[in-house]
């Protein structure tokens, strides 16, 4: 080994020549590189502009005064006075703020969860073939032709329901509908079942084939495979992801109501137009506290699903 | 026999798993209550009926020329301001992106197991002290962020890029301290058998071994910052929703339909890339 000491220069450089190279990847990192360069020094992003001293008196009227509790402006710091304060917007604002968030959350996924069940098998590449689970080359021919078509239109209505931000789905809901709760609900089960419906359609095409295929040549249907196998022997995956989904709704919940919808949102854009930024901080506070529930909620249902 | 009862027990009717899926739908009913909605209420009024179905119909149509009678003098042809402004929203994302990931990493050591392995107990505070600080980030949405920002600092493009570059670094931490304590760890300690220092093997043992996994995981990031950059333009920004807005209000649907076709065709895009770039550095 000692010996061999001389070349190792030599060896190294040649190991580095023969190590694996993707042009694709080069390609990629030289892409994010130049373009990420061009973004900062595009003039687009004022970074400079952020430290004029107009800003910075802002900010320290912001941070000194604004943000303070009202009624302590002028008594000077108390711990009565900021409860007294804090629970007097509780009751006439946070609480039920708190909960419509939680229920608008709710509610979107679990519809988002039941449009993904209901498409699943639609997008699942392996069970719409010609004949599922027993041909090798289920996509040729006419009619297998017809039946790959049939996923990847369905695939791409599904990347277009989740192309679209919720929060455009909800200015446009909010339109149309007016402002109830629905806006939001509709929004959030849209974008949703558009991510939703993608990922059961991957969990259920990765299944193992073997018992799909045993059911296929007992004579089953696609329908009735989808019933007594792929959504029993998916479900462990797809509770995860719901839950995954469960704590991104409860965040965008929140957000969706800045448009105007009655959620936690609503009364942080109502504080903020009015200029009480006093409560428009301890709003947002109380949006961190319910993503945090939703958060420990997920967590819990997917360890609770794990266990089983 | 009421040991073998309690070892053998057959499988309920019901499960954990129909347990679950039961109480989905019972707190999705209690939802609909608590929310006082009513199927009636999906149904649009006159006036919204009218939008929805206009709307609706340009999806087919979507704009190639401004609609409108009247255009302001000077102003570029309509696909180029789509174009400018899908342009603009890919650079807030990239430089938010940029950030993240700047701040995203070391954080994302700093709270993983596999850093403070085989370091002083009382370090370890330091971890909870960055995962409590990841966490907190984490659940203040970036339009949050970027209303404080408003409130605090006016309207500046970089107060956006840092709104949404807050919560993204806490998320990218989150996920990437998990994925550096899922790395295999038998290179890192081979090093460590033949004498390297724990910062050697880290570097050198550890971290390549997960790059792979933080690359792809990163990239996926970008795809969900392009949108976040997008909806930013709701508060004034000059990214894709700002036009959104704006095309929305004047009641041209069809422009909003072609905003809203660059922003999917731009997802379809990263998405395609994303899944190749996943094929060649996790597969």
């Amino acid at each position: 080994m000692i010996a061999a000491g001389t070349n190792t220069k030599a060896e190294v450089a040649a190991l580095r020549r023969a190590r694996p190279k993707s042009p694709f990847l080069r390609t990629t990192a030289i892409v994010i590189v130049a373009f990420t360069t061009y973004a900062w020094f595009s003039g687009e992003i004022e970074v400079g502009a952020l430290f004029r001293a107009r800003r910075l008196e802002n900010l320290e009227r912001f941070v000194t005064r604004d943000i303070v509790p009202f009624p302590l402006r002028e008594q000077g710091l108390s711990v009565g006075g900021a409860v007294d304060w804090a629970g007097g917007l509780m009751r006439e604002q946070g609480w039920k703020a708190m909960l419509a968030t939680l229920w608008i959350s709710v509610l979107a996924i679990a519809l988002a969860g039941a449009f993904a069940l209901v498409i699943m098998p639609l997008a699942s590449g392996s069970l719409m073939t010609r004949e599922p689970y027993l041909l090798r080359d289920g996509t040729r021919g006419v009619e297998g032709r017809a039946w790959r078509a049939l996923v990847l239109a369905t695939r791409f209505g599904l990347i277009f329901l989740r192309a679209i931000p919720e929060y455009a789905w909800a200015f446009v809901f909010l339109a149309m509908l007016g402002p109830t709760a629905w806006v939001a609900v509709l929004a959030l089960a849209i974008h949703n079942g558009g991510i939703l419906g993608r990922l059961y359609g991957d969990t259920v095409e990765n299944l193992e084939v073997r018992p799909l295929r045993s059911l296929r040549m007992l004579g089953a249907t696609r329908r009735q495979i989808s019933a007594v196998a792929l959504l029993p022997l998916g479900l462990p995956r797809m509770l995860l992801y719901f839950f995954y989904r469960f704590e991104t709704c409860v965040r965008e919940a929140t957000v969706l109501g800045l448009l105007g919808v009655i959620s936690l949102g609503y009364f942080i854009q109502e504080a903020r137009a009015r200029q009480f930024y006093d409560e428009m901080l301890l709003l947002v506070a109380l949006g961190v506290v319910i993503v945090l529930i939703g958060d420990l909620v997920s967590y819990a249902a997917r360890a609770w699903t794990r266990r089983a | 026999m009421a040991e073998r009862h309690g070892r053998m027990r057959p499988p309920s009717p019901l499960g954990r798993r129909g347990a679950t899926l039961l109480t989905i739908v019972a707190a999705a009913a209690l939802a609909w209550w608590a929310l006082d909605l009513s199927l009636a209420q999906l149904v649009p009024g006159a006036g919204g009926a009218q939008i929805a179905s206009e709307f609706f119909a340009g999806a087919l149509r979507p704009a190639l020329t401004y609609q409108g009678d009247w255009i302001p003098p000077g102003s570029p042809p309509f696909l180029v301001t789509v174009l400018v402004a899908l342009g603009k929203t890919l650079v807030f994302a990239a430089a938010a992106m940029s950030l993240a990931l700047v701040f995203g990493l070391p954080l994302g050591v700093l709270a993983s197991d596999a850093w403070w392995r085989r370091r002083p107990r009382w370090t370890r505070t330091l971890q909870v002290a960055v995962r409590t600080g990841i966490a907190l980030q984490r659940s203040v949405h970036e339009l949050l962020w970027a209303v404080i920002f408003l409130a605090a600092l006016g309207l500046n493009t970089f107060a956006a890029v840092v709104a949404i570059a807050l919560p993204y670094a806490g998320t990218l931490a989150k996920v990437f301290s998990e994925m550096l304590d899922e790395a295999p760890r038998n290179t890192a300690e081979a090093l460590r058998s033949v004498g390297a220092r724990p910062l050697e093997a880290f570097l050198y043992g550890l971290l390549p071994r997960a790059v792979p996994d933080l690359a792809a995981y990163a990239f996926y990031r970008f795809e969900c910052s392009v949108r976040s950059s997008a909806v930013l333009g709701f508060f004034g920004y000059p990214t894709l929703g700002y036009h959104l807005a704006l095309s929305f209000t004047n009641l041209h649907y069809r422009e909003v339909w072609t905003y809203l076709y660059a922003l999917i065709a731009t997802s379809v895009v990263l998405e395609a890339w994303s899944a190749a770039l996943r094929r060649r550095l996790v597969a």
